[in-house]
């Protein structure tokens, strides 16, 4: 079967235009992750999840859906909460982190819940999406481009230094706040996509590679944003073609970005220093 | 007197241990006024419950008549008083001299707008004050702490603030940076006519640019000289 009789499948297409959207506006909330330094906020929601999808199996409801509610609620209530106990927001985040994992555990032994089926909601599927799971996708990519959008100058602020945008007279906190919440929701909805443990080929690994070779702001979203949608397209052919899991060709295709992106940094600053010689 | 910047009798404590204990600083319109004191006395805390970043747990704090133990106050005052921070950038972020000199604009421009020409030709005429025009393109993150310093100046001049609040000047800048930097601010302050506010560690460079001097000890403010 040829790859445009697979498209003619709703499961391709609910899986290209997942990929496309959250290609092009997933890797901007990486860009927050690396500038404000909140990777633990990525392992806490993972683990708050996992309380979700239990708390779900004990209740006999969608297991996906609550672990997604569960990360909407704590990343709305995150930011907040390190500001007013001064706790840095790395540090709540493992504190959330161990916390939510022991009442899973205390969860999957009293209910009887069997484990591998709570942890199922970690590992994701981007060729088993439903058109639930794609409104979400859309929901989230807009909110994303809309906020990236509508906010850069004040974005640029407070990526640049959260004191200097606070003191030159912007809301800082509540922005501050938005981009944690749509951080939460991101991380979700890629874990159902991708799972868990790789949301990086989505949300960070493009970042990576837009912070070697953008000059500014404005180039990192976009080289962020052209970069997740190769290496999330890349990948997605080659899983097919070879019949390989998808998440880890996109993640093999965002590595070699990155790996070029290496290069193309040594090269520059190579004839930078020849110049200045 | 009407003072520009007025912390009356300000108590704070972080946890058991009393950080600010009656501290009282004035600085009258167009006064350059200077905090010293030993690292840890309290200066940074000082100049950021000046700022409205922190409230203090007693005391009156009035900045150009704002009341900053308002919310809604500090976020109007923050607008007219300008912040240059102790810290410089040395991580690798993507934002050259031009841009961050701009940011100054930001809370004046308002949420969801963009600079327009009038914004940009501030900002350039400030980096021109300042005499970093031929750094407008340069990463910021690849400037010395001098340089740095001169961005947060113009940032602050092209935020038409009235009101200068300077963290540390001369702090990691050897001898002939430091005079060049406190003359810049000394400068800065008559041609604009800013009420300004400097806290240091070391009095040596204070002495001669100063209206008034206090010193933070023990939790404690004393006036010095004025």
């Amino acid at each position: 079967m040829s790859l445009v009789q697979l498209l003619a499948y709703p499961f391709m297409q609910h899986a290209v235009l997942a990929v496309v959207l959250a290609g092009i506006a997933f890797p901007l909330m990486g860009v927050f992750i690396l500038s404000l330094n909140l990777i633990p906020l990525r392992f806490a929601m993972m683990h708050v999840a996992l309380l979700g999808g239990a708390v779900g199996l004990f209740l006999r409801v969608d297991p996906l859906f609550l672990g997604l509610l569960f990360c909407a609620a704590s990343s709305l209530v995150l930011g907040p909460v390190s500001e007013k106990t001064k706790m840095g927001l790395g540090t709540l985040s493992g504190y959330m982190m161990t916390l939510t994992l022991a009442i899973a555990f205390i969860l999957f032994y009293k209910a009887n819940i069997h484990v591998v089926q709570a942890f199922s909601i970690l590992w994701g599927s981007i060729l088993s999406l439903t058109l639930w799971d794609v409104v979400l996708v859309i929901f989230v990519s807009l909110l994303i481009l809309g906020l990236v959008v509508l906010f850069f100058k004040e974005i640029q602020a407070i990526l640049y230094d959260r004191e200097v945008a606070l003191s030159v007279g912007l809301p800082e906190k509540k922005l501050y706040y938005a981009m944690v919440f749509i951080l939460g929701l991101t991380i979700a909805v890629s874990m159902r996509m991708i799972g868990a443990l790789l949301i990086d080929a989505f949300v960070l690994l493009p970042a990576i590679a837009a912070n070697l070779v953008s000059r500014n702001l404005k180039q990192v979203f976009f080289f962020s944003s052209a970069f997740g949608l190769i290496s999330g397209m890349g990948g997605l052919y080659l899983a097919l073609v070879f019949d390989l899991p998808t998440s880890s060709t996109i993640i093999l295709v965002a590595s070699l970005i990155i790996g070029c992106c290496i290069l193309y940094q040594r090269r520059r600053v190579f004839h930078a220093k020849a110049a200045s010689k | 007197m009407h003072h520009s910047i007025e912390l009356e009798d300000v108590h704070l404590r972080f946890g058991h241990s009393s950080v600010l204990d009656g501290v009282t600083i004035l600085a009258s319109p167009c006064e350059l006024v200077a905090v010293v004191g030993a690292n840890g006395a309290g200066k940074t805390t000082l100049l950021k419950i000046a700022n409205g970043t922190i409230h203090a747990d007693q005391g009156r704090v009035k900045v150009l008549g704002y009341d900053l133990s308002r919310e809604d106050d500090c976020h109007s005052a923050r607008k007219e008083i300008g912040l240059v921070p102790q810290r410089t950038i040395s991580h690798r972020f993507p934002i050259s001299v031009e841009e961050a000199v701009l940011m100054g604009r930001y809370g004046k421009i308002g949420l969801m707008r963009r600079p327009g020409k009038s914004d940009h030709d501030k900002a350039r005429e400030s980096m021109d004050a300042m005499g970093i025009s031929a750094l407008a393109n340069k990463p910021v993150h690849e400037l010395s702490g001098g340089q740095q310093q001169k961005v947060a100046l113009a940032r602050a001049l092209a935020q038409e603030a009235s009101i200068l609040l300077l963290d540390e000047p001369t702090t990691y800048l050897d001898a002939d940076s430091s005079s060049e930097i406190m003359e810049t601010i000394h400068t800065m302050h008559h041609q604009r006519k800013l009420t300004t506010l400097l806290v240091s560690h070391d009095p040596r460079w204070m002495d001669p640019y100063c209206d008034k001097i206090y010193l933070l000890k023990d939790g404690k403010s004393s006036l010095i000289r004025g």
